[in-house]
């Protein structure tokens, strides 16, 4: 009886066995009969672990800080593109917040050295839960999630990595990745903006890995941009060097706030690659149709490509370009929170963002917003801490950074106050949260007529205020004459995080406001101070974390490139005054054409003439 | 480097992830071996441990073993049920023979219709003719650089109209458009409108006569071993040999009689809704190439044909 027990068990195994691979339809790859799971989520496909290098039989010329300047032929640039990467030196790369920039996909695909793939899987049911990347140089640590999360919120930070889902189709790794920084496509300035979405799939045949990416970026590309790489799995040398990247003093002489660039239309190198490479300029100077076989025959008309080239080389004369990045704010009317770094968040939703620290003792707030939703404000803050509202304290007297102030106050209490000596000199103080500011602040608000229970009275007038409040040091700095006369940032020591109000602003150029004090190299000026305290973490990526006056929550880099971006525009703005234009003249020229369409706008509160003009006015007042 | 999964043993080796992403040296502690009945643990570092610890190790994996015997009988025991109940018991009799598939059939994804070529692989070497002399990239022997070295732009032929570019082993780096049909049930067709040329995919294995700028294409639909036999990989897997010698490079880098060509070709769609078709190639000629010479190219889908514009080469 036993012995046919262990032959109705042996001939079932066989039996079920057999007929599963019989059967084509049942048979999936690597799976079948005794396939322990299947994996619902991302399936299953080609194996791509392990390391691998690059092939080095095509684009040789573009490898890791390679390509001459002006070499973006198959590139498909739109204006805005083609402008930024015109206007890069290379000497760009000797800034200290550039010296050690991360490489983003499919860029990093490009560079010298081993690529390591791993899987992560729960150790309890082997689902698969990540592909892992290496990217030997610049370290690159990259994430491929395969359990179906979904991509963060767009006012999530960007990394050099970016966040990446995978999925496997028709046995090839597909990813996606978003929330990538400014990256470059070519070492000669050619780049994709943080706007860009990449689309990769990773194909192997047997120990070779076709590698396709596309890059979809609405703000620098007309459309989309796809290309191969081939690498080959190294099998005995899987090692890694290090990227032993440190940033220090390169040009000892220049100062900070002076960016490397050049002036439209005056590139001491525009032909320099053409001429050598014997190609027309028009060619080298990139472009959708360049990508395209129709080009080839436009190539055969000599005569008419090179004034078709010059005309690439400055601005167009077309109307303004607005932004075309995804909306970074939130405005569905609710208050989304998204954890920032340490004890500090970011809420947003209602107009400017606001920060909010909390702890042991009531919430530390970084701006009111606008106002309109300042219920569910608080409500959002009571999920973070049963304590109420102590301090808020004002980045600027605009009226999106300060329109809850009095119902968020009146919420608050502050319980430094009662029983001490304040309280015998105000009656009642402490029965809400003391609200802080800049001395011009108060003085602004006064002015405009707000209701005193919004107004902050408890304002410092020198360089810097400091509190120690929820276990860690908060330091307040004065910004003068930056976006207003009364801008603070807000340096959670502990936390490392900056709430920096409207001197930087993710949606937009950044709010100059004359009639107040604003000016153009005041806010140059701040985004230096601020990068003095930052800190990155690992090649320009994390660190010190930002919470800028609107948009995601940015780091060092992102300063780093909004103040090249305000120095750039500075110049520009400058010679053409220098040279006596007028203000309108200015604003036809388009000097801002190749930052437009990340931050332009030709409507609303602050549009890009008005930005111009607030430029202008700042720079001929001094 | 042993990372990945292997079949049959149906064991996967990973990595702790304990290479150090911090800036001390990236040392492996640690590699796991994942089995389908057992997990265990390479240690690549010295490690201690006492007696005590390796005999209650062994004590444990005993009754681990055990635990999972008394599970594999259940298994074996649910199998037989699900057998035996899908045979419902019954003698089903011999099944009559099924037809072999044809390679139409069995095509694990579509590959026909309009495809342009998108020009951003080597942009200069094919957008644009190759500077004399410029042989960067090309594992080239002796003999093809004197060769190519005798290539005059003055007296030779223009690249764009010279047949000799429009061979297999360069044709799928012509910027242009192919599409892509089954003549019959076992041969995929291949049309370039630069060049006009014609390339067939035979999925048997009869001989035909080469010699031609295509010349003779063997294809497959490519697989890879599995636990139950061959596993398609989803990739159309093309050997093209006896191909009349021509240039791999606008500058006259030549390929000889002998080259051997071997293609991947493999649709990606992705989540935007664009569709490209990924061509790897590996060109083996040992006289003219010291090691595999590999590329890589790609054509996005098209509609229609409206871009078709047939150009014959001389």
């Amino acid at each position: 009886m036993r012995a046919s027990l262990f032959q109705i068990v042996g001939a079932g195994l066989l039996s079920a066995a057999l007929a599963t691979a019989q059967d084509p339809a049942a048979a999936g790859n690597g799976g079948g009969a005794f396939a322990p799971f299947r994996p619902p989520a991302s399936g299953s496909g080609a194996d791509v672990s392990g390391t691998w290098m690059l092939g080095g039989h095509q684009d040789v010329a573009y490898g890791t800080a390679a390509g001459a300047l002006v070499d973006y032929g198959g590139i498909p640039f739109n204006e805005a593109g083609r402008l930024f990467a015109l206007a890069w030196p290379a000497s760009r790369q000797t800034l200290r917040t550039e010296q050690c920039a991360g490489y983003t996909v499919p860029y990093a695909f490009y560079s010298p050295g081993n690529y390591r793939f791993w899987e992560e899987r729960d150790p309890h049911n082997q689902r698969l839960i990540a592909i892992h990347m290496y990217f030997q140089t610049s370290e690159v640590n990259r994430t491929i999630w395969m359990d179906g999360r979904p991509h963060p919120p767009a006012w999530a930070p960007h990394t050099f990595a970016g966040f990446s889902t995978g999925e496997w189709k028709n046995n090839i790794l597909q990813i996606t990745t978003t929330h990538l920084k400014h990256g470059y496509v070519r070492g000669n300035g050619a780049s994709q903006s943080d706007e860009a979405t990449v689309y990769e799939a990773l194909i192997r045949h047997g120990d070779r890995l076709t590698y396709l990416a596309e890059t979809v970026d609405p703000v620098w590309l007309d459309g989309p941009f796809s290309k191969t790489v081939i690498d080959v799995r190294n099998v005995l040398d899987p090692t890694a060097w290090l990227y032993a990247c440190e940033d220090g003093e390169e040009i000892t002489s220049r100062p900070d706030t002076q960016i490397p660039h050049y002036l439209w239309g005056k590139h001491p190198f525009l032909r320099e690659y053409a001429d050598k490479a014997h190609q027309p300029l028009l060619a080298a100077l990139g472009g959708a149709e360049t990508t395209t076989p129709e080009f080839r025959e436009k190539l055969k008309n000599k005569a008419a490509l090179d004034a078709a080239a010059m005309a690439l080389t400055v601005p167009a004369k077309i109307p303004e370009q607005s932004s075309r990045a995804a909306a970074e704010e939130p405005n569905d009317g609710q208050i989304h929170i998204l954890p920032v770094q340490g004890r500090v968040y970011l809420l947003t939703g209602d107009g400017a963002n606001i920060a909010v620290q909390v702890g042991d003792e009531g919430a530390f707030v970084v701006d009111t917003g606008a106002g309109k939703l300042t219920d569910k404000v608080i409500a959002a803050i009571a999920t973070l801490t049963p304590r109420r509202v102590q301090f808020i304290l004002n980045t600027s007297f605009h009226a999106d950074h300060t329109g809850g102030n009095a119902k968020l106050a009146a919420a608050g209490e502050d319980p430094s106050l009662p029983g001490s000596f304040f309280a015998n000199a105000f009656p009642g103080a402490g029965g809400v949260a003391t609200l802080m500011a800049q001395n011009n602040v108060l003085i602004r608000m006064q002015k405009a007529g707000a209701p005193a229970a919004s107004v902050p009275q408890d304002t410092y007038l020198s360089e810097r205020r400091r509190k120690w409040h929820n276990g860690e040091g908060i330091d307040m700095f004065y910004m003068p004459g930056a976006s207003t006369d009364g801008d603070t940032i807000v340096h959670f020591r502990q936390a490392d995080v900056i709430a920096t109000g409207d001197i930087v602003d993710m949606t937009k150029y950044p709010v100059i406001d004359l009639k107040n004090g604003g000016s153009i190299q005041g806010e140059i000026d701040a985004l230096t101070r601020i990068l003095q305290l930052t800190v990155y973490r690992h090649d320009e990526d994390g660190g010190t974390m930002i919470i800028p006056g609107h948009g995601r929550v940015s780091d060092e880099y992102d300063v780093g490139e909004y103040r090249e971006m305000l120095s750039i525009i500075r110049d520009r703005v400058q010679t053409a005054i220098d040279s006596g234009a007028t203000v309108d003249l200015i604003k036809a020229a388009r000097v801002t054409a190749d930052y437009d369409t990340r931050f332009g706008a030709t409507t609303g509160p602050w549009t890009t003439d008005m930005f111009i003009e607030a430029v202008y006015n700042s720079l001929k007042r001094r | 480097m042993l990372l990945g999964r292997y079949l049959n043993s149906t064991h996967r080796v990973c990595q702790n992830g304990s290479r150090s992403g911090n800036k001390g040296a990236p040392e492996l502690t640690k590699l796991y071996m994942h089995g389908y009945t057992n997990r265990r643990a390479v240690w690549l570092i010295p490690r201690t441990a006492s007696i005590v610890s390796r005999l209650a190790s062994i004590i444990i994996a005993m009754l681990s073993r055990a635990t999972r015997l008394l599970g594999l009988t259940i298994f074996s025991l649910a199998l037989l049920a699900a057998d035996l109940s899908a045979q419902g018991f019954a003698n089903r009799g011999p099944q009559p023979p099924q037809p072999p598939r044809t390679a139409r059939q069995a095509a694990p994804n579509d590959l026909t219709g309009y495809w342009v070529s998108v020009v951003t692989e080597d942009w200069k070497y094919r957008m644009v003719n190759a500077n004399k002399g410029d042989y960067a990239g090309l594992p080239l022997t002796d003999a093809a650089r004197r060769a190519a070295d005798s290539w005059d732009p003055a007296t030779d032929p223009d690249p764009v109209e010279d047949c000799r570019n429009y061979g297999a082993p360069n044709i799928m780096r012509q910027p242009g458009r192919i599409h892509i049909t089954w003549q019959d049930d076992q041969t995929l067709k291949l049309e370039t409108d630069a060049g006009s040329q014609t390339r067939v995919f035979s999925f048997e294995s009869s001989q035909r006569a080469g010699g031609g700028w295509q010349g003779v294409s063997r294809a497959a639909w490519d697989s890879v071993p599995g636990g139950r036999g061959p596993v398609l990989t989803g990739s159309l897997k093309v050997v093209t040999t006896q191909i009349k010698p021509g240039f791999i490079r606008s500058d006259g880098v030549p390929y000889s009689a002998n080259a051997t060509l071997t293609e991947y070709l493999d649709r990606v769609d992705f989540p935007d809704g664009n569709t490209y078709l990924v061509v790897t190639s590996t060109l083996d000629d040992p006289a003219y190439l010291s090691a595999p010479y590999m590329t890589a190219v790609h054509f996005r889908k098209e509609a229609d044909g409206s871009g078709w514009k047939p150009a014959a080469c001389r």
